[in-house]
């Protein structure tokens, strides 16, 4: 019927970037199981899958009581070693029964939902990126506990550069006529609406986290400008307020590097509209610039006559 | 950073002493919140001017949310939320001002049980990452609450902590405090039960003077000279007691001078309380503000 | 300019599953404990005297199932050197092997049930079987689970259902509860609420139960085990006589060079009737362990490609045989 998921991001708990070894630690939630890591263009590190158990109501705009039973798919993903997520999805699809079977048989489909009884996957999709009610399947729980695993790891010194909020990016996945539909609700919801041609593959769901790494990373960096006052406060304090993100930001940005060709596309209209790459590069130019000036500055003052 | 501010008994000032601390680091340019872990009354609504949630919140409080009733705790941004004029608006530079509030209704803890530490663990852990300071109001005196942040923070142990133990000016204040920290089933006592370091733990804990009359505070000038002789008596008297108690200078981060205002309203202190309609008095804002630098100067808090 | 189709792969990167030879059916032809062998070996020749005819059965029954009535059937025994270590394995192993053979059974291989908690391997060290398939159970929720919260555990133990909630008020000067009785999920108008201990701990030493441990022996019978893709664990032919001690003894050992593979698509376990709760037990935890459904679907290709249809439900291919 649909894919639903939740992806919460945030930044990684330590003060500078981990390692490749040290990301196979961090992300060996399961024993026997490899973590997986990919090294170009930028270190990927993914944790191996876990099952979540769920038997609820699922988020229906009309409000009429959808029982799911089945499982949710979670990981935890590393991007460069400084930007974490807990990422989880359901593929939600009819029961043939009328009734809740033995535990066994929703663990023979992992990352299934059954649905029992009548429900319109439209009207599941508008509830889901809507606002589900108590109750219902609650998949940003399920993530926000995978991405505090990450962040609790023993390995992390937990003095990060800088404080910021985790966003979470909600998205429904069908099959269909392709579009894409990105909206921003609150500082730190965003929802995603993907209608792709063909069946639903595990590489929408790379694209989703894709999209939620970059979409952190704007956030992030519009945040910090504006913390650092550009222009209000003394070029020295704003620019020592901007450093973090030169050292820890800026070279994560690569957008649709892990998107499979097929869903390139998606990448490419949002790039169109709103341009998050565009937003991304003006940021960019103005935390560059505001340095470049400070630089200057202090060059200035430094080599004036009189003052060594 | 997490900061437990706890008091030996109540009336101590606690409350409106963390409030006042956390609102003068978000003006530092912070972003900060403050969460109301006095169960039995939690009443920081009231001192944020949050008149939605002056006893605390009907719905997703943090009772509520330790004991599993809700997914995710309530927050107030007091900087849009609050009906005090001044307030109201987030001055440039200041930086968040969240309050997590308790629960309307809501009692004390009645037990300590391993889905609550963890939740609570989960709780501190998500606003380290994003909250420059977290200043949890433990109420007074031994409680599960006491026992729940340090069962907690054993759990986490790259999160840095600290304690402000609150306390008024008298004899039975000073040994009560002391009683607290180092007590039988004191903090200190619990906490290395719960799997503290004895030292570590001690190193983290500072002393709040609040109330404070300064025997040569400008509101004696009306006393006789026998009145003023007998309060610096017993202001050395109380010295000498705070320092055989473990609670005199080199323990203490700072005090708070009585003020008029605090007495009569627990309320925030605003700069337009001191230079506009002037009903507060310049040493108790400049205490606070001096209060939330030093909270995390690490030069305060070197071992003793 | 024509556009370059370019493939990039990192080895890192993917996944790869090893697969294991499969028999039809493995047939645990008993189990030792210390009180078995206090009991002497007229006991195991009982075992053996009650197992013989049921071991003819399966063969039969496989031979008509399998197209060309190749069944291919493996047979094992388990000794516990886990819970208590008595006697040597160069005592104990060719008595039990005489005794089975009295009655013309062949055991194929030799297991220690200590092995499905740890054992070590000389190429990767120490491996723990036990905390592989801990780090698979995935609860069976109750109705109203939504995901919001953790799974109610109660540390080291499993249920199949939900645990009657505590009466204690949750808060100074509440309410008490009053009583309610714990659930089953997936109850038939009445509950049968099984609740099981996976292990304890006294200071760092954790103890695995014998249900645990039972379930992991299952699924090292079933082949669905791994360990970084790699199969975790295969038997040794022992060649130079008996060690006399337990732990010089590989973790499965192939007693018959000629055996069918130790792993099957099904088990059967001819057991004494007083192992009943616990594999009531067993069966609770099997049902909450997620496989590999990359280890399952090669199974399930495998199979259907010789022409066997499996049970879909990985409990469903386990069978017992109480005598």
């Amino acid at each position: 019927m649909l894919v639903m998921g939740e992806v919460h991001t945030g930044l990684l708990q330590n003060s500078g970037e981990i390692s490749e070894s040290t990301c196979r630690q961090v992300l060996a939630i399961t024993a026997g199981e490899t973590v997986r890591v990919s090294r170009r263009p930028i270190v990927h590190a993914l944790s191996p899958e876990r099952l979540t158990g769920v038997d609820c109501a699922l988020p229906a705009a009309s409000r009429s009581r959808v029982r799911g039973v089945g499982t949710v798919v979670s990981r935890c993903v590393v991007t460069g070693g400084r930007v974490a997520q807990g990422s989880s999805y359901v593929r939600v699809v009819r029961s043939e029964a009328d009734r809740r079977l033995p535990w066994s048989h929703y663990l023979a489909r992992p990352g299934v939902v059954e649905v029992l009884g009548k429900a319109k996957a439209a009207d599941l999709a508008e509830g889901f990126t809507g606002d589900p009610a108590p109750g219902c399947l609650d998949l940003g729980a399920v993530s926000g506990r995978f991405l505090d695993l990450v962040q609790g790891s023993p390995l992390l010194d937990r003095l990060a550069p800088f404080k910021m909020s985790r966003t979470s990016l909600r998205w429904v996945a069908e099959t269909g006529e392709p579009s894409i539909r990105f909206t921003l609700h609150s500082e730190q919801d965003r929802t995603l609406r993907l209608t792709h041609p063909g069946p639903f593959t595990p590489a929408v769901v790379d694209l989703c986290e894709d999209l939620a790494t970059h979409d952190w990373l704007l956030t992030s960096l519009l945040v910090i400008v504006e913390r650092a006052r550009i222009g209000s406060t003394p070029g020295a304090q704003a620019a020592a307020r901007l450093t973090p993100a030169i050292d820890h930001l800026l070279h994560l940005w690569m957008p649709a590097a892990r998107v499979e060709e097929w869903l390139t596309p998606f990448w490419d209209s949002l790039e169109r509209r709103p341009g998050f790459t565009r937003q991304w590069h003006s940021l960019v130019n103005r935390v560059r610039d505001q340095i470049a000036t400070n630089t200057l500055a202090l060059l200035s003052t430094s080599t004036e006559p009189g003052r060594r | 950073m997490l900061v437990f501010a706890i008091s030996d008994k109540g009336g101590t000032g606690r409350s409106v002493t963390g409030t006042n601390i956390v609102y003068r680091h978000a003006l530092q340019g912070n972003d900060v919140c403050y969460l109301d872990f006095d169960f039995g009354s939690p009443t920081a609504g009231a001192i944020f001017s949050v008149s939605g949630v002056s006893r605390g919140t009907r719905e997703n409080g943090l009772h509520e949310y330790l004991r599993a009733e809700c997914p995710q705790p309530r927050r107030v941004d007091v900087w849009a939320e609050s009906d005090r004029e001044g307030l109201r608006m987030r001055p440039p530079g200041a930086g968040r001002l969240v309050l997590l509030p308790g629960s309307e209704g809501g009692g004390e803890l009645s037990a300590l049980t391993d889905e609550i530490v963890g939740r609570c663990v989960q709780l501190f852990g998500r606003l380290d990452e994003e909250f420059d300071l977290c200043m949890v109001d433990v109420s007074a005196g031994r409680s599960f609450t006491a026992e729940l942040v340090l069962a907690a923070t054993v759990r986490m142990p790259t999160v840095p902590f600290r304690w402000l133990v609150f306390h008024r000016w008298t004899r039975q204040h000073i040994i009560a405090a002391d009683g607290l920290v180092t007590g039988a089933d004191g903090l200190l006592d619990v906490g290395t039960r719960f799997g503290h370091d004895a030292d570590d733990l001690r190193d983290r804990i500072r002393f709040v003077r609040t109330a404070v009359l300064e025997p040569d505070a400008s509101e004696l000038v009306g006393l006789r000279d026998e009145q003023r002789a007998w309060l610096s008596a017993c202001d050395s008297e109380l010295r000498e007691l705070a320092g055989r108690h473990g609670v005199g200078r080199t323990a203490m981060l700072g005090k708070i001078p009585l003020d008029p205002v605090l007495q009569w309203r627990e309320q925030l202190i605003t700069d337009e309380d001191v230079l506009a309609s002037k009903i507060a008095n310049a040493e108790t804002a400049a205490a606070f503000d001096e209060l939330a630098k030093k909270i995390v100067d690490d030069n305060a808090w070197e071992g003793l | 300019m024509t556009s370059v189709h370019a493939t990039f792969g990192e080895v890192a990167a993917e996944r790869r599953i090893a697969s294991v030879p499969l028999s039809h059916v493995s047939v645990e032809l008993g189990h030792l404990y210390m009180e078995d062998f206090e009991a002497g070996p007229e006991r195991l020749r009982e075992q053996f005297r009650r197992v013989a005819p049921w071991l003819a059965t399966v063969r039969s029954l496989w031979g008509e199932r399998v197209p060309g009535g190749r069944a291919r059937v493996s047979t094992c025994f388990l000794v516990d050197d886990y819970f208590s270590r008595f006697s040597t394995p160069d005592e104990l192993v060719p008595m039990i092997v005489d005794a089975a053979a009295e009655h013309d059974l062949t055991i194929d291989y030799l297991a220690r049930e200590s092995a499905c908690a740890r054992f070590e391997d000389p190429r990767s060290g120490g491996v723990e079987l036990a905390r592989l398939v801990e780090d698979r159970l995935v609860d069976d929720p109750p109705q109203g689970t939504d995901g919001s919260r953790p799974p109610v555990k109660e540390t080291g133990w499993l249920c199949n259902g939900s645990r009657s909630p505590s009466t204690a008020p949750p808060q100074a000067m509440g309410k008490a509860r009053p009583w309610e009785p714990p659930v089953q999920n997936a109850k038939r108008g009445h509950s049968i609420f099984v609740d099981v201990e996976l292990w304890d701990e006294q200071g760092p030493r954790r103890t695995w139960s014998c249900p645990f441990l039972a379930a992991v022996w299952q699924l090292l019978r079933l082949g669905l085990l791994r360990s970084d893709g790699r199969v975790p664990l295969s038997p040794v032919t022992v060649r130079d006589g008996w060690p006399r001690d337990w732990d010089q003894l590989p973790a499965v050992v192939r007693l018959d060079p000629q055996a069918a593979p130790f792993s099957a698509y099904t088990t059967l376990s001819v057991l004494s009737p007083r192992f009943l709760p616990v594999e009531l037990a067993v069966r609770t935890i099997l049902s909450q362990v997620a496989v590999d459904d990359e280890v399952l679907r090669q199974v399930a290709g495998r199979s259907e490609s010789e022409g066997v249809r499996l049970e879909e439900e990985l409990v469903d291919r386990i069978s017992y045989v109480f005598v």
